[in-house]
């Protein structure tokens, strides 16, 4: 083991090809499965995170349009009740949990180092691990469903239908169990983008040069951890609950169910921005790339974002207004939900001040950020609309809500999670998609979006309630309930198309440049797909638009500079960089490919695999071995410069 | 290159060195979130009292001494582990190793002490909301203050075998920072629990 030096000065070289092959050399993974299990690729994550995620998009998809082809006529009996119930809680827990935000997390670990300038994340290891507990927690939240015993209450799960007394089923603990386990990994990685960002940017990238993408996803994670940890124990209590006779819930024990109506939705309003602040800050990072002009007012955007997410820490009660809680309580929430309308407005105005004095190119991208523009006023419009007291006493609970949600959701996270496909498909791959196809892709996404929802709104005002399995003839709500299955299939062939597009691109594309749309950031300097290591040497960042700098009379002030820069070339190293300027003032030294995260993921699985049966045994064996485990994955290794932490 | 900061021409530390590296973040970022976490135990707490119809805690005025002693071993290895830390930055080894041993020991007392507490006290798990937070929470804290006696066994063993250095010592840090952590999550369990039950009017 020979002992690296404590200090050293990195030396200035141009990078010829022996250098580049020994860097790919070192930073790609072993052959064979041995590299596909332990493998701790920034890259890899983020395209694992993006298929996991858009397979459990595709699984709800499947289940939205089982319960639209039960609703298309009043008095059907396609399937049973109780299967419609699992339908709905499983369609919700899908979207909003499996794969609303780990898709950001896949745009996020795949682009975080290329638009940052470096090599990897801060903890590559921590990164993977929580890919393996997202994709074990997703397949443990649906053991239920095949075997008829998938939660059926709804993914708010209130309490106390959840309750062992109404609902003594195997079905609530599988959600319970399952979606803590899934909150390791959220937690988790908020920790690795936090610290990423903080810590871990290239040099010159000071606070106010990092890209607006970067602003988005760290804004999200930040908010996740401080918000996580309710829920993580709201359900942890509705588990003690159910198995062990603790009374959290129980009123006549001293509980009350609004305890978990509180702790619910004080994750619950975090995270709706926590999944749509990110896909804004995708749409504000590609959309001004198909305008030919840096974002209006870029930094205003930043703080409204930032903004956002603060407000919404204080607003989760405006989920709880039907509750009876007292008036002052409903005026102060009432009021911050208008008031968190101006934070969220201000990246609508400047998206749509960036296309007006843009020469905007009408790629599929930007017809999908375009849309998503319409769509958030629409959807927000609906949200502005229930966090009057009064109206949300009239509308909470029907339809129209389920309209707002899915405008908001659909309309804010999916339309910019495509556009910034079809935007970043080339950089992912190497290949470009069909703009033919993307044009189908588009309409039909679009068309059948709003045929779909829009009459939602409509069937929300005339009275009809959410989650109900079925519906008498004659009360006026056949007809848009026919509209909405109609355009949730047309919708559903534009995502078919879309999918169509991906494989079809993967196999037959044409050939991507590193630059196909002529972007700003750092990652398109890199080719298509970009090489194991991101970077020959770290570039060294000038300004916000480090591409176009010149055309923007930036490079007066400071210049990035690609071509030239220090070596760093013994193992998988990086710099670390000061918070506030960028500066660099440590090497840091990643961990390479490594069994650690899987086995722990796995570890925890069965964890929660013990608890769930109650077989302690299992669960106590799983968490001894977890020591060991713990161990070998922080063992010092004094030839990468570790002592006992990464 | 006419901006400072911009051109790497000095020695930087490599590695771990020192303790500017991202495990110190990680650590800070994950007592923020597990602080969050007690947080939200202790707004369970303080809103299921607000709202119940009984005096807490029903069972009459909690023990006192046992509360204090805890309290005042805490501060020790709380302490101690300043002392280690500090230690080891000037690679004075005897005090990380009085730091770790004795913190650990503390930390095993503690987790003793608490199951002794438990079998003594008049309640169960599901004998009302009272207990069940009683449980939830003390035993979510025995819970991190085993991991963090499992942390410090650790970094003994990797000291013994000469991973801790001046220069690499970024484990005692961090570990530092996670005991100081649970320490100030007792003092919330303590006031919780032990003292202002004397304070508040009955």
């Amino acid at each position: 083991m020979a002992e690296i030096p404590t200090y050293r000065t990195p030396e200035i070289i141009r990078p010829d090809e022996s250098y580049l092959e020994k860097l790919e050399k070192m930073w790609s993974d072993k052959p064979g499965l041995i590299g596909f299990f332990s493998t701790v690729d920034h890259k890899k994550i983020g395209r694992r995170y993006l298929v996991t995620s858009f397979i459990f998009l595709l699984v709800g998809g499947l289940e939205a349009l089982i319960m639209r082809i039960q609703l298309f006529q009043p008095n059907e009996h396609i399937i049973s009740a109780h299967l419609y119930n699992e339908l709905f809680s499983m369609h919700g827990i899908t979207m909003i949990f499996l794969y609303a935000m780990p898709v950001l997390s896949g745009f996020g670990n795949y682009l975080w180092p290329l638009i940052l300038g470096q090599r990897d994340m801060a903890f590559p290891r921590v990164n993977m691990f929580t890919y393996w507990v997202f994709l074990l927690s997703g397949i443990f939240l649906y053991i239920g469903l095949p075997t008829g015993n998938g939660t059926d209450v709804g993914w708010f799960n209130y309490v106390p239908l959840a309750g062992s007394e109404y609902n003594p089923g195997p079905g609530v603990d599988i959600y319970a169990l399952g979606i803590i386990f899934f909150w390791i990994s959220i937690a988790a990685g908020s920790v690795v983008f936090i610290a990423t960002m903080m810590r871990a940017r290239a040099p010159g990238m000071s606070i106010s040069r990092i890209p607006i993408m970067i602003w988005g996803t760290l804004t999200a994670n930040v908010g996740l951890l401080f918000a996580v940890p309710s829920v993580l124990l709201v359900f942890l209590e509705l588990w003690l609950d159910r198995r062990f006779g603790t009374d959290f819930f129980d009123v006549a024990a001293g509980g009350h169910p609004m305890l978990w109506q509180h702790l619910f939705w004080i994750f619950g309003h975090p995270w709706v921005y926590a999944i749509v602040l990110p896909a804004m800050s995708i749409v504000s990072q590609c959309l001004p790339a198909h305008c030919r002009r840096p974002l209006v007012g870029q930094h205003w955007v930043i703080l409204a974002t930032i903004l956002t997410m603060v407000l919404g820490f204080g607003v989760w009660v405006h989920h709880m207004f039907a509750t009876g809680l007292p008036v002052i309580a409903m005026g102060f929430f009432s009021a911050a939900s208008f008031i968190i309308v101006i934070p969220s407005a201000v990246s609508v105005f400047a998206w749509v001040a960036t296309i007006w004095t843009g020469r905007p190119i009408f790629t599929t991208a930007f017809k999908f950020f375009a849309a998503e523009i319409i769509l958030f006023v629409i959807g927000g419009v609906s949200g502005f609309m229930t966090a009057a007291v009064p109206l949300d006493w009239e509308l909470t609970d029907t339809y129209f809500v389920v309209a707002h949600i899915h405008y908001v959701l659909i309309g804010i996270n999916v339309f910019a999670v495509i556009g910034g496909i079809y935007h970043w498909f080339p950089k992912f791959s190497g290949k470009m998609m069909s703009e033919r196809l993307g044009w189908w892709n588009f309409w039909l996404m679009f068309i059948g979006f709003n045929v779909g929802f829009f009459p939602m709104h409509i069937t929300g005002l005339l009275g009809m309630p959410r989650r109900v399995y079925t519906y008498p003839a004659g009360l006026g709500w056949t007809w848009s309930n026919m509209v909405t299955t109609i355009g949730a299939f047309i919708f559903a062939i534009g995502v078919g198309v879309f999918v169509f597009n991906v494989v079809r691109s993967l196999k037959a594309g044409a050939k991507a440049p590193a630059n196909p749309w002529d972007a700003d950031t750092l990652e398109w300097t890199t080719s298509s797909p970009p090489p194991h290591y991101n970077f020959g040497v770290i570039p060294r960042v000038g300004s916000m638009h480090p591409l176009w700098e010149e055309r923007l009379r930036m490079d007066e002030t400071g210049k990035t500079i690609l071509d030239e820069g220090p070596a760093l070339d013994e193992e998988h190293e990086m710099f670390g960089t000061t918070i506030m300027d960028g500066d660099p003032d440590v090497i840091l030294k990643e961990p390479g490919h490594s069994f650690a995260p899987i086995i722990m993921a796995l570890l925890l699985a069965g964890m929660f695999i013990g608890m769930l049966l109650e077989w302690w045994w299992i669960s106590g064996a799983a968490v001894i071995a977890m020591i060991p485990a713990m161990l070998y994955w922080f063992w010092p290794s004094p030839e990468v410069g570790r002592a006992a932490e990464g | 290159m006419a901006e400072p900061g911009l051109i790497v021409d000095r020695p930087l530390p490599v590695g771990t060195a020192g303790r500017r590296n991202p495990g110190w973040w990680g650590v800070v970022l994950l007592i923020a979130s597990e602080g969050a976490l007690f947080a939200y135990l202790f707004f369970s707490f303080y809103y299921l009292q607000s709202m119940a119809d009984n005096v807490w805690p029903p069972s009459g005025k909690p023990p006192l001494p046992y509360a204090l002693g805890t309290t005042g071993a805490f501060f020790v290895s709380g302490f101690l582990m300043w002392f280690a830390e500090r230690g080891i930055r000037r690679d004075i080894k005897w005090r990380l190793w009085l730091g770790l041993s004795v913190s650990a020991l503390i930390g095993i007392s503690y987790v003793l002490l608490q199951l002794v507490d438990w079998s003594n006290e008049p309640f169960a798990f599901n004998s009302g909301a009272y207990s069940s937070l009683f449980y939830t929470i003390t035993g979510l804290h025995m819970v991190h203050a085993i991991v963090g006696v499992l942390g410090f066994l650790a970094i003994l063993m990797w000291s013994a075998m000469g991973y801790v250095t001046k220069d690499r010592h970024v484990a005692v840090t961090v570990m530092a920072l996670y005991w100081y952590f649970i320490i100030v999550v007792w003092i919330g369990i303590m006031a919780t629990f032990y003292i202002l039950p004397y304070v508040t009017p009955r």
